[in-house]
């Protein structure tokens, strides 16, 4: 009798222990089991030389729209950017894991856990329809610009700022279910999943505002928020927890995504992602973190365009809702909203990338009111070139963005910002 | 005496080899433009012969791609799936030539696999849908694809009248294949065929 069999045979026999049994290797698959092999692990880190001007960081205790900040001029230093250890065991060919480890460098360096989740993946039907399975600590298939299991920025240093946003903020712990299928000459692709754990979300993005970075938000660990004001600081936490479920009892109310795709006959695919975290925007823990109510939804586009150019795009608006009513007005009652446009394309040996981005954050809470709306705008120009195991990347970023909260740490609502990053990526 | 010298004769005509002669075909789309990558092959009716059996080829994943996309091999061919991606392959074919999965290989593994069967082996991952490719198993010697002006040279093709089949992975037919006649003394051949514009080639997996 076979596993699952038994299992059904057994009275009582729990579901999920079934379940999960059915995934396990049985002994006819335990040749696929493949937990310390050199193929389930890897290593990618970079590090890069760093040239920048403007405002304080963000993650310095300021409003800077950048992984790093100057505050004094000119700055140029050496930096270890992300540092990735990645370990996908394969339980059988079917079922594996992904954990990777991040090490991330410059203002605050950080360590600790970043993904953490179960792949199950079973042969496609002979029609050409096929599942896909995930479960745990993953970020959801939003960015157009991220790839690989350590979800490294793809064809530049600095992702735009909507990606950069899901990096910070959106990473819930979920269970996901892809299916995938052709029709005609068209391919779909459908997602939906429910998920716990991400109720914080939108309150970097409120208090801070958009930025473009590429540091990611890892497990347990928090984020500083800027000088919040004293009606603010007397009831929100200096900080935030994206990984939190603020709610009374883990995963009584979970939020969900989904996403539709479709690739058309022709070099053009579109999507729509929708995300609804589902919390309370009344619920609150000890150290005054919130259920941030958060809703946005995104399409993203990707183009093959003559010459070999590619053109991504994603454009995603949402609203964040926090606190309680007062006036028929919440607290915090923010609508978002960025969108970017990259075209990339191959020069000889090197990939060139260029991208303008747009953001903006509209506030008609009772607290956080319209005067603290932010607007910016951005362009990247990258370049990239691959040697082996090596990747050299160099890539100059502008920023500038109006964002009344500055005045909060007595700045100039108004900064402009560059960088010039030179970076070398290895992946072992 | 009479009936044993016929008898003879025939058996003659039937050994002897025939006369070879250059067969040149021709494939060309709906605006009579050349079409490269056809696979073109000849079954003569008599002096058919099957390709060298054997051999040992490779179609290699690179850059979430296989290479060659098109690959023609003999009757009992081996074929290599070297993977050279830094991401896992899981390598199938639902094609009734043959049937095989790789179940999830790593870069610099490889696998291979007999090809004992004629007909086209239809290539993907289980993981990376526009991973596609396509390998034609031949069972004649008369086997080739056309070239960039849209054609095809037996140089030593029996001078028999015979079968020519033309497949294309893109080809508007059944089975992606169309077919003709050849006359004997007749040298030449040209197809005219109605092609679906290529799947783009564009990653949808996260």
């Amino acid at each position: 009798m076979g596993l699952v069999a038994r299992c059904m045979a057994i009275k009582n026999a729990l579901p999920l222990g079934c379940t999960l049994a059915a995934l396990w290797p049985s002994s006819a698959a335990a040749s696929d089991l493949r937990l310390f092999t050199p193929d389930t692990l890897e290593i990618n880190g970079d590090v890069r030389l760093v040239a920048v001007d403007g405002e304080k960081g963000w993650l310095d205790g300021g409003f800077g729209k950048l992984r790093s900040g100057s505050g004094d001029g000119l700055k140029v230093q050496p930096e270890l950017g992300n540092v990735d250890l990645v370990w996908q065991p394969q339980f059988s060919w079917s079922l594996s894991a992904t954990i990777v480890g991040s090490l991330e460098g410059g203002e605050r360096t950080q360590a600790g856990l970043s993904q953490a989740y179960l792949t199950f993946r079973p042969m496609r039907s002979r029609s050409g329809a096929s599942f896909t399975a995930r479960a745990g600590l993953m970020w959801p298939p939003i960015s157009l610009e991220h790839e690989g299991a350590d979800w490294h920025v793809a064809d530049s240093i600095t992702p735009s700022a909507i990606n950069s946003w899901i990096a910070e903020e959106v990473r819930p712990v979920a269970v996901e279910g892809t299916v995938a299928t052709t029709l005609g000459s068209s391919k779909l692709r459908a997602t939906a999943a429910v998920f716990t754990a991400n109720d914080t979300a939108g309150a970097l993005l409120t208090f801070r505002g958009w930025t473009l970075q590429d540091r990611t938000t890892l497990a347990f660990n928090r984020w500083p928020l800027p000088p919040l004001g004293d009606d603010i600081a007397s009831l929100q936490a200096p900080f935030t927890h994206p990984l939190l479920d603020v709610h009374d009892g883990f995963a009584h109310r979970p939020g969900y995504y989904a996403k539709l795709s479709w690739q058309a006959p022709f070099p053009l695919r579109v999507e729509l992602f929708r995300y609804d975290n589902r919390a309370n925007p009344q619920d609150m823990n000890a150290e005054l973190e919130w259920g941030w109510n958060t809703q946005f939804n995104n399409l993203g586009i990707v183009a093959k365009l003559d010459g070999g150019t590619e053109l991504k795009a994603q454009a995603l608006e949402g609203r964040t809702r926090m606190g309680f009513l007062e006036d028929g007005r919440r607290w915090i009652d923010n609508r978002f909203r960025s969108a970017f446009v990259m075209l990339e394309r191959p020069f000889g040996p090197y990939g060139i990338s260029l991208r303008a981005d747009a953001f903006g954050t509209h506030n008609r809470g009772s607290l956080w009111t319209d005067e603290y709306d932010e607007h910016g705008w951005s362009a990247m120009l990258a370049a990239k070139r691959q040697f082996g195991p090596i990747t050299g990347l160099l890539e100059l970023l502008h920023v500038g963005s109006d964002s009344p909260a500055r005045q909060l740490s007595e700045e100039d609502p108004r900064q402009r910002q560059t960088q010039l990053q030179a970076e070398i990526r290895m992946h072992w | 005496m009479v009936r044993r010298f016929l008898v003879f004769a025939a058996g003659l005509l039937l050994t002897a080899p025939l006369a070879a002669a250059v067969l040149t075909v021709r494939v060309v789309d709906a605006a009579g433009r050349p079409v490269r990558d056809a696979v073109v092959t000849f079954y003569p009716s008599a002096g058919a012969r099957t390709p060298r059996p054997g051999g040992h080829y490779v179609i290699s994943q690179q850059n979430l791609q296989f290479h060659p996309f098109l690959t023609i091999v003999p009757v009992g061919a081996d074929i290599s799936f070297p993977n050279f991606d830094n991401t896992k392959h899981h390598v199938y074919s639902f094609s009734p030539a043959k049937r095989f999965e790789l179940k999830l290989f790593a870069k610099d593994q490889s696998r291979t696999v007999h090809f004992e069967k004629a007909g086209v082996v239809a290539l993907g991952c289980n993981i990376h849908d526009q991973m596609s490719a396509f390998i034609v198993v031949a069972d004649s010697a008369w086997t080739a694809r056309t070239n960039a002006q849209g054609t095809v040279e037996f140089g030593d093709a029996p001078n028999a009248p015979g079968r020519i089949t033309v497949w294309h992975p893109y080809l508007r037919a059944p089975n992606g294949t169309m077919q003709q006649g050849l006359a004997l003394n007749q040298h030449s051949a040209s197809f005219s065929v109605r092609l679906r514009p290529p799947p783009p080639s564009m990653p949808m997996d996260y």
